[in-house]
């Protein structure tokens, strides 16, 4: 079976700087890749580049066997800033996906219910962006792109901004969301341990130009959940990518303090 | 906090009561034709307001006022957005915009009357003038601080040009906007007395002129009184449309 997300060759310039290139990915129906990299890596321009917002200067992406030319229908993103729209309530947001698809007014109240529902928002429908803490924003971009059904979810470093017991909390809740409805999913993240709790492959990013660096292949059991932290194989591979992308980080900060 | 309103309001009010007190007394130490009395003045309302001089002047210059502002916001408001929108329209005519927020409008006032002579048309045009470049201003100043992240947010969802401008640009936009609107509410007022008097005279502005001609001093200042009254009241609903529509910015709405 072709896999749905295939990117091949994949490379990006803005003007002199040439941000990544040579990138290979291919993303199966149920399969999560985290994509791993230091910040400036070029991780959110890829994703912008799988969600069709961008072109490639090099190669081709194609989603589902088609090549791609624009944001697709059944691929949606959240975003690391959240991307919430300020004048809209919670329920609002999370239906704006469903307006722009054309969905009947019964069918955007019954959805946008129900993932409003799944993200544990139930009872801030009327809430203004302003009004609620980071972490439920961030519940409310997840069910905005939730709400759409897509088949490819995109995800940008979507913990990054929120404090570390919502990130830990929301990483478990995501996991358990991803099961009842198993789609592809490409996970962007700086964090090692989310990462390899996240992904059935890890890709790592590194170098300038970037590349990928290594492909770890997880292995770890699903459904995962708290306990996958205590794995012994999850130590390890948490140990071995940090290893592959430590090392040269050590030696450049070295550089540049001598 | 009932108590300290309490206190705020029997500030203003004898603030308001002592400003009615020293008219009147201004009135009564110096000649009628320099500065009348306030009862005298609201003598004269009384009057103007029985015959329907002041009904059908203040309604000819309502008219005006809000024909002028009306076309200011119908044009001001969405061509700021266009700007916004087109990079090289706005570069084509930023500087032209911000040369004529700067001239003083009066100083276009003769110009206009041999362009155009006198009539309904010039004096919409004066009114206009004097109010379209806050709204214009605002609105391109709100529409191109739009954060390019939630452009990008729709575009991921696929959204079209239309819907951008429906959910997205406008909204964003609305309460600078408004912020615009409400400066032109009051840059409107005094458009629409300087047509009245540089171009034919009409409405309340003709009533100022004529009591100031006839040393009519009682009636001049009830025309003055309608006025600010009428632009007291403008800006107060200015100022509540502009708070409604920044609710989500965290204003008390
Ligand atoms: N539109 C753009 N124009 C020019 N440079 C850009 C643009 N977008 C991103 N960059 C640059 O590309 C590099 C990678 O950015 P980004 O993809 O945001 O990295 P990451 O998400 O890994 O932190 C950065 O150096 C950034 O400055
Ligand atoms: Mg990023």
């Amino acid at each position: 079976m072709k896999p749905r997300i295939e990117v091949r060759g994949a490379g990006i310039r803005f003007g002199a700087l040439q941000v990544f290139r040579g990138i290979d990915l291919e993303v199966g129906e149920r399969e999560v890749v985290a994509i791993v990299g230091p910040s400036g890596c070029g991780k959110t321009t890829l994703l912008r580049c799988i969600n069709g917002l961008i072109p490639l200067t090099e190669g081709e992406i194609t989603i589902e066997g088609e090549p791609l030319a624009a944001p697709r229908e059944g691929v949606a993103m959240v975003f690391q800033h959240f991307g919430l729209f300020p004048w809209k309530t919670v329920f609002q947001n999370v239906a704006y996906g469903l307006r722009l698809a054309g969905a009947s007014r019964a069918e955007i109240a019954d959805k946008a219910q129900k993932f409003i529902d799944v993200v544990g928002l139930t009872g801030f429908e009327n809430y203004y962006p302003y009004q609620i803490s980071g972490g439920m924003q961030q519940r409310c971009g997840l069910a905005r792109a939730l709400s759409v059904a897509p088949r490819v979810l995109l995800m940008d470093e979507p913990f990054g901004a929120v404090d570390a017991q919502t990130r830990e909390i929301l990483q478990f809740e995501l996991l358990s969301i991803w099961e009842t409805r198993p789609t592809s999913m490409v996970f962007v993240t700086h964090a090692i341990d989310e990462a390899v709790l996240m992904g059935d492959r890890v890709l790592v990013l590194k170098g300038s130009p970037s590349a990928v660096h290594e492909v770890v292949d997880v292995q770890l059991p699903r459904p995962r959940n708290r306990a996958t932290l205590l794995h012994p194989r999850f130590a390890e591979l948490r140990e071995h990518v940090w290893q592959t992308l430590m090392a040269d980080a050590r030696k450049a900060e070295f550089k540049v303090t001598q | 906090m009932p108590r300290r309103n309490w206190i705020l309001y029997a500030t203003m009010f004898a603030s308001l009561a002592l400003g009615a007190a020293a008219w009147e007394l201004a009135g009564h130490l110096t000649s009628d034709a320099f500065w009348a009395p306030l009862s005298t003045t609201l003598k004269s309302l009384g009057e103007v307001v029985h015959n329907g001089v002041l009904l059908r002047q203040a309604a000819s210059s309502f008219e005006l006022y809000l024909t002028g502002l009306a076309l200011a916001v119908v044009v001001g408001a969405p061509f700021g957005v266009l700007l916004a929108r087109i990079t090289w329209l706005r570069v084509a005519l930023e500087d032209y915009i911000m040369m004529l927020y700067a001239t003083p409008m009066v100083a276009l006032i003769p110009f206009i009357l041999s362009m155009m002579g006198f009539g309904f048309a010039p004096k919409v045009l004066v009114v206009f003038l004097f109010a379209v470049f806050p709204v214009l201003y605002n609105t391109v100043e709100g529409a191109r601080s739009v954060r390019p992240e939630l452009i990008e947010v729709a575009h991921s969802f696929r959204s079209g040009e239309w819907a951008l401008w429906r959910d997205v640009m406008i909204p964003y936009t609305l309460p600078f906007a408004m912020t615009g609107i409400r400066q032109a509410i009051a840059r409107g007022l005094v458009g629409m007395v300087a047509a009245e008097f540089f171009l034919s005279p009409s409405g309340l502005g003709q009533m100022i002129m004529m009591g100031s001609q006839n040393f009519d001093t009682a009636s001049m200042l009830a025309a003055i009184l309608i006025m600010v009254l009428l632009g007291v009241g403008l800006m107060d609903i200015g100022l509540y449309l502009e708070k409604r529509f920044a609710a989500w910015r965290g204003y008390n709405p």
